[in-house]
């Protein structure tokens, strides 16, 4: 159990001593962020409830980092005595993703969990109500990740209102003022297509 | 009944509230702030927009569109276009606040807006709230919540104590990862490309090179500048001043990364395979070229590759021009231009060297032989200084001193100099007598700031210890019993406000006058060009104002078969705005001889 004083530098003590594969770093006062292993969230979820009072959880957040094809699961606990957060992050991976439902902890986790499978398609086990939770129908890519091509979704979801046929191509409108020729080959590297 | 004292007293309990603010709405009702940093309707500082689209781009709603409106037109820097925001789609996610370059979309804390024509929704932020839009913002792009990145790639450079001990290239350009992530940084709004003479195709080269694809980078470079490489060295690179980024930010290194696809590639062999020139069959007609400086090797390379027989004559025992005669080789190494002008030669340009017209070979005989004749000969004459004592031995022209340092002639400068003038030429002069060994000074008449010399050259000479002496007028040259120059009496000047509202000008502070002890003196104060090859009934049909020939906007002449480029034919004084000309005059002679 912590001291009644315990403050961000005592917590991260606490935890590197517990879990020393963590990478724990005081952010500045009252705020200590937690990089763990995937398999070690349960535990460390469970240890920071029971034995440090982070008895709230504040957010649970979503990350696509789609580089590291990976997804990263942010877990954000408040201690109500000594006012401290912490923000405990793993990432898992992003193809079939999967984690461990952590509702048993926190019920509120249940809504997050829902939401994540809803929007990045992460299936947490032991999680019963992963069904349809906003979108309706929804098929193909979920949303959230950055695969998704929102703009495309745009056009082909939403109607082109009258009195948009104006709209000018900034790059077309250059190179018409200029008199450049852009050749067929270099168009293949023209982000803001020339001809629309 | 019983007496109910509770009934009696409850009612009365209501009036314990009376003291207390109501929970009711007031009425008239009273509209409550929004939240700081609140998102709602645009607004955008039209004078400050210029009309890059990166909004429109980014809008993951698709609910932007670049428009036309009253007032704004397409200009170097601006395309003229303004957002216009459907927002029946827009989802307030304030992105394209966050990615506009110049800060001027904003979001407001306005959010009442009922309309019953649903097309009303379209809405052009700047215009249909002009009056008190700009009094509301509320999300504003700001430090932290920026999507672009505003800080260049460093260049790295050899130190200046390193550079003076050699003509070693000070530059020392881009590694693979650094051109990646400058390129990354590029918009691509492509609004740089107006600007640039040529108008070569910035965006594409550059999101080539972001892609890893740098010999397609090549391509793109070389479909309409044959010098690239060059450019990437020296150019003036126009196009960075108006680049987008350059509002809030550093510009894209547009030249570096120019530099850094095109010098990879290591010789002349490599340009050709990576580039497969289409090089069509001879058409049978032949043109002639006056000069091989930038504007002369570019028409000549376009030319070559349409069919034409061209034949540059060069005066000189090198192709160059100015970039191999005027520019010192810590800025442009030798072995680039060689690479360069190889490859032209390669795909059928003819030079002939030490060939100068009028003296080796007559422009009338050049008339009989080619059917256009184009003219680069560039200001290679300088001015004289016009000071009392300038013909003492040791006062020379910068001009005349960096060609025979490029050509490899040794000039004794002695330990002393002194540069007169502020331009690019006399900080060459400056800088490569430091490499001399000689302490430099230069004098010059007005401010720093009003130098027109590049800033970065300028801080090159200063890091490398070049003394300069702004606000001084040199009045004599001071020479020994023997005619040698042994020193420069100059007076310092204050500067004057102009009454016409032009720069301000100096004026000599009465008795402030010095000597400054010299070895050498070099002039840098202009350069002109020498007509005398051209025969008198020629020069009488054509017009040669202020130095000048005369050419319309296909640079020809009143003469249908010559053409004239270059410095000769504009105001630029730079290698870009010179290939843009050898550019332009490749299609007037197509024209004029294809009659395409």
């Amino acid at each position: 159990m912590l001291d009644k004083d315990c403050n961000e530098n005592k917590c991260a003590e606490q935890i590197k001593k517990t879990f020393q594969t963590a990478e724990v770093e005081v952010k500045r006062e009252k705020r200590v962020t937690v990089q763990l292993r995937s398999d070690l969230i349960p535990p460390f979820l469970s240890f920071a409830k029971e034995f440090m009072e982070f008895k709230h959880l504040s957010h649970m957040s979503c990350v696509d980092w789609v580089e590291d094809n990976e997804l990263e699961l942010v877990f954000i606990l408040w201690n109500y005595e000594q006012q401290v957060q912490i923000i405990a992050k793993t990432r898992i991976e992003r193809v079939n993703a999967q984690f461990v439902s952590v509702k048993k902890f926190w019920n509120q986790a249940e809504t997050y969990e829902r939401e994540f499978h809803e929007m990045y398609g992460v299936n947490f086990v032991g999680n019963d109500r992963l069904g349809e939770f906003i979108l309706e129908d929804w098929e193909g890519v979920p949303p959230m990740l950055r695969d998704f091509d929102s703009i495309k979704y745009s056009k082909e979801t939403f109607y082109q209102r009258p009195g948009r046929e104006d709209a000018q191509n900034v790059r077309a409108t250059i190179a018409k003022h200029s008199g450049e020729e852009v050749p067929g080959f270099a168009k293949d590297y023209t982000i803001r297509n020339i001809e629309d | 009944m019983a007496f109910d004292l509770k009934g009696i007293l409850t009612p009365f309990a209501a009036l314990s509230q009376g003291t207390k603010p109501p929970h009711t709405v007031k009425y008239p009702a009273e509209q409550k702030e929004t939240a700081h940093r609140y998102r709602g309707m645009h607004h955008n500082d039209l004078e400050e927009c210029i009309g890059c689209g990166t909004c429109s781009t980014i809008c993951q709603n698709g609910a932007i569109d670049m428009i036309h409106i009253d007032g704004y037109e397409t200009n170097n820097g601006d395309s003229g276009l303004r957002p216009r925001v459907d927002n029946g789609r827009c989802c307030w996610c304030a992105l394209c606040v966050d990615v506009c370059p110049t800060g001027s979309l904003n979001l407001t804390s306005d959010y009442i807006y009922v309309t019953e024509d649903p097309d009303s929704f379209l809405w052009t932020p700047g215009v249909d709230n002009a009056k008190d839009g700009k009094e509301k913002l509320s999300w504003q792009s700001s430090e932290g919540k920026r999507l672009l990145d505003y800080e260049r790639v460093p260049m790295k450079e050899l130190e200046g104590t390193e550079r003076v001990k050699s003509f070693a290239e000070v530059v020392l350009g881009y590694t693979e990862d650094e051109a990646r992530k400058e390129a990354d940084r590029c918009i691509a709004c492509g609004i740089c490309t107006d600007i640039c003479p040529v108008h070569m195709h910035i965006p594409e080269y550059i999101n080539a090179i972001a892609r890893g694809e740098d010999d397609d980078a090549v391509r793109i470079i070389y479909d309409n500048n044959p010098l690239g490489e060059m450019c990437g060295k020296v150019c003036t690179r126009r196009c960075e001043t108006t680049c987008a980024i350059n509002h809030k930010g550093d510009p894209v290194a547009i030249r570096w990364l120019k530099e850094y696809v095109t010098a990879r590639v290591k010789n002349a062999d490599v340009i050709k395979e990576i580039l497969n020139p289409d090089i069509a069959e001879p058409n049978g007609h032949s043109v002639g070229i006056i000069g091989a400086g930038p504007s002369g090797l570019t028409a000549a390379y376009y030319l070559a590759l349409k069919g034409f027989d061209v034949t540059i004559y060069e005066s000189k025992a090198h192709a160059g021009g100015m970039i191999m005669y005027g520019i010192p080789k810590y800025r442009l190494p030798l072995d680039s231009i060689d690479k360069q002008v190889d490859y032209m030669l390669s795909i059928g340009v003819k030079i002939k060297y030490n060939t100068k017209v009028g003296t080796d070979i007559t422009f009338n005989e050049l008339k009989e032989k080619h059917e256009a004749i184009m003219i680069g000969i560039g200001f290679e004459v300088p001015y004289p200084i016009g000071l009392t004592g300038e013909d003492a031995k040791g006062s020379i022209q910068a001009v005349n001193f960096l060609y025979n340092i490029n050509s490899g002639i040794n000039v004794d400068i002695g330990d002393k100099v002194a540069v007169i003038g502020g331009g690019n030429v006399a900080i060459d002069a400056a800088r490569v007598s430091k490499r001399m060994g000689a302490e430099v000074t230069i004098l010059y008449r007005r401010r720093v700031e009003d130098m027109p010399a590049d800033w970065e050259e300028i801080e090159g000479a200063e890091h490398e210890n070049v003394i300069i002496h702004p606000q001084a007028i040199p009045l004599e040259v001071i020479s020994d019993e023997n005619g040698k120059v042994t020193g420069v009496k100059y007076a310092n000047a204050e500067m004057i406000a102009d009454d016409k509202g032009g720069r301000p000008r100096p004026k000599i502070i009465e008795g402030d006058e010095h000597i400054l002890p010299l070895t050498t003196l070099i002039g840098a104060i202009g350069q002109e060009a020498d007509y005398s090859f051209i025969p008198d009934d020629i020069k009488e049909q054509i017009e040669i104002s202020r130095g000048r020939i005369v050419v319309d906007e296909n640079q020809a002449t009143a003469l249908p078969w010559l053409f004239a480029t270059g410095d000769i034919a504009n105001r630029q004084a730079d290698a870009i705005s010179a290939i843009a000309d050898g550019y332009r005059a490749v299609k007037s002679i197509e024209k004029l001889l294809l009659k395409k």
